[in-house]
């Protein structure tokens, strides 16, 4: 993570040239047919494309490895949880069951196997769009984005500062919790009870909180004396015009969004089971 | 001096943009307690956020720092849950608009403290369930797992509020009572 709180990778491939905004419609495009459908059959198309364009993109593996990893280790964590909450909830969707490994209180069956595998891959498929908005997308040019989409430029703005802040308050907040460890008040398990923990944690916040109140004051003070938030509109440093590439993007992201919609209400209803 | 809660100055700009950042920077820490689940002070950054510049202000630093933590540590937005920590601290942020309760100058009775109490239970709780109805209607999640997910959630939410959030408050209102406890004199 570098200065500005991003993790944006130079470049110039397409993506990298796309409008801010546009990226933020695929995203949402891309995002809202996820959480349609509990499908397998829309899921891994949509995963080859996405690893697809992540490769087009060109942004180092190594760069972007760590989100792969938790995104891995979350998947696998959550689908253990449910495999030991609920070993048949498969059966609630397809109405069959087909008992497979028994772990004592219950036998684990084919249905829920075969609903752990589609719902981690449904995770998965969120995961390379976000990639390629994050490390696509310049921190200023993202503000000025979200403004085209129509969201209030103050909202913008404090979105901008808010990805300004995030590596200097992280940095205090580490300081200080490793200044009070230095005092013996630690919040790690060597550090006493559970209420002795919290209680040292309290004293983590406060000082924490009186600083970020402080930077509150003067961030305020220094943006007033620009003339912040006295017109109606702002441009933006960043902003550009869209070109047709954009606009060709965006349509193209409304269009599947529809055909997903269709896909969905037409053909795809509920969770996929070819084995029935 | 308080104002509209709707209206967007510099400041509450400003503040949201700090609040969300500073929510974002502390949700990796916690005490771990459970599968999933550990007490977490960012919950008490939201309650004191709510509390000093109100529901509004704490509604959208909540969202927007939820979201850009997802973004930044896991690549992944999960919205349920970020919608979920911004309706948590507009419940929390609710005891701005009573009457006489003003930490930054140091006014506030018993009274209040019971309702902030009252309103960020209930918000946490509401905010949860809201979460787990949204992963099981979207991400077609079973509901056993997150009833017990929320449940979890839930106990340790409230814990860090009763014991970190409402504590800080109240320290800070009494802090800023100190200070303007002086008379003019004629």
């Amino acid at each position: 993570m570098n200065r500005t709180g991003s993790l944006y990778v130079t470049g110039s491939s397409l993506f990298h040239r796309l409008d801010g905004a546009v990226k933020l419609v695929l995203f949402m495009a891309w995002t809202v047919m996820t959480y349609m459908f509990l499908d397998l059959r829309v899921f891994v198309p949509m995963l080859a494309v996405g690893i697809v364009l992540l490769i087009t993109a060109g942004i180092p593996f190594k760069r972007m490895a760590f989100l792969f990893w938790l995104m891995i280790i979350f998947t696998v964590l959550n689908a253990i949880f449910i495999l030991l909450i609920t070993p048949t909830f498969g059966t609630r969707l397809t109405g069959t069951d087909t008992p497979v490994i028994p772990v004592g209180y219950n036998t684990i069956n084919a249905e829920t196997l075969f609903y752990v595998l589609t719902l981690s891959a449904k995770y998965l498929t969120l995961l390379p769009i976000s990639i390629l908005c994050i490390f696509t997308t310049q921190p200023s040019a993202f503000a000025s984005s979200l403004n085209r989409i129509g969201i209030p430029y103050k909202i913008a703005y404090a979105v901008s500062i808010a990805l300004r802040y995030i590596p200097d308050l992280t940095e205090e907040f580490r300081s200080t919790l490793n200044s009070m460890q230095a005092r013996g008040m630690g919040i790690s398990k060597e550090d006493g009870s559970i209420k002795q923990r919290l209680r040292n944690l309290a004293a983590v916040v406060v000082p924490v909180l009186q600083s970020a109140l402080h930077r509150i004051d003067s961030v305020t003070n220094a943006m007033e004396l620009r003339g912040f938030g006295t017109q109606k509109k702002r441009s933006w440093y960043s902003g550009k015009d869209m070109e047709p590439m954009d606009w060709t993007f965006a349509v193209l992201a409304l269009v599947l969004l529809g055909v997903g919609i269709w896909l969905k209400v037409a053909m795809l209803k509920g969770f996929w089971y070819p084995f029935s | 001096m308080k104002k509209s809660i709707f209206q967007l100055n510099t400041r509450t700009v400003v503040t949201i943009g700090i609040g969300a950042a500073l929510y974002g920077a502390t949700s990796f820490i916690g005490i771990p307690v459970g599968p999933d689940t550990s007490l977490r002070p960012a919950i008490a950054l939201l309650a004191i956020f709510g509390a000093l510049f109100g529901p509004v202000v704490g509604f959208i630093a909540g969202l927007i720092g939820h979201v850009l933590n997802d973004v930044l540590t896991s690549g992944t937005v999960w919205w349920g849950w970020a919608l979920g920590s911004g309706i948590t601290a507009a419940f929390m942020g609710l005891i701005y608009v009573s009457k006489g309760f003003d930490p930054q100058n140091g006014a506030y009775k018993g009274k209040h403290i019971g309702l902030f109490i009252f309103y960020g239970i209930v918000g946490i709780i509401l905010s949860l369930l809201f979460s787990g109805w949204f992963d099981i209607a979207f991400m077609g999640e079973p509901s056993d797992k997150l009833v017990v997910q929320v449940t979890a959630a839930s106990i340790s939410n409230i814990i860090v509020f009763l014991v970190l959030g409402v504590p800080a408050v109240i320290g800070f209102a009494r802090r800023n009572a100190k200070v303007s406890n002086l008379s003019v004199n004629e």
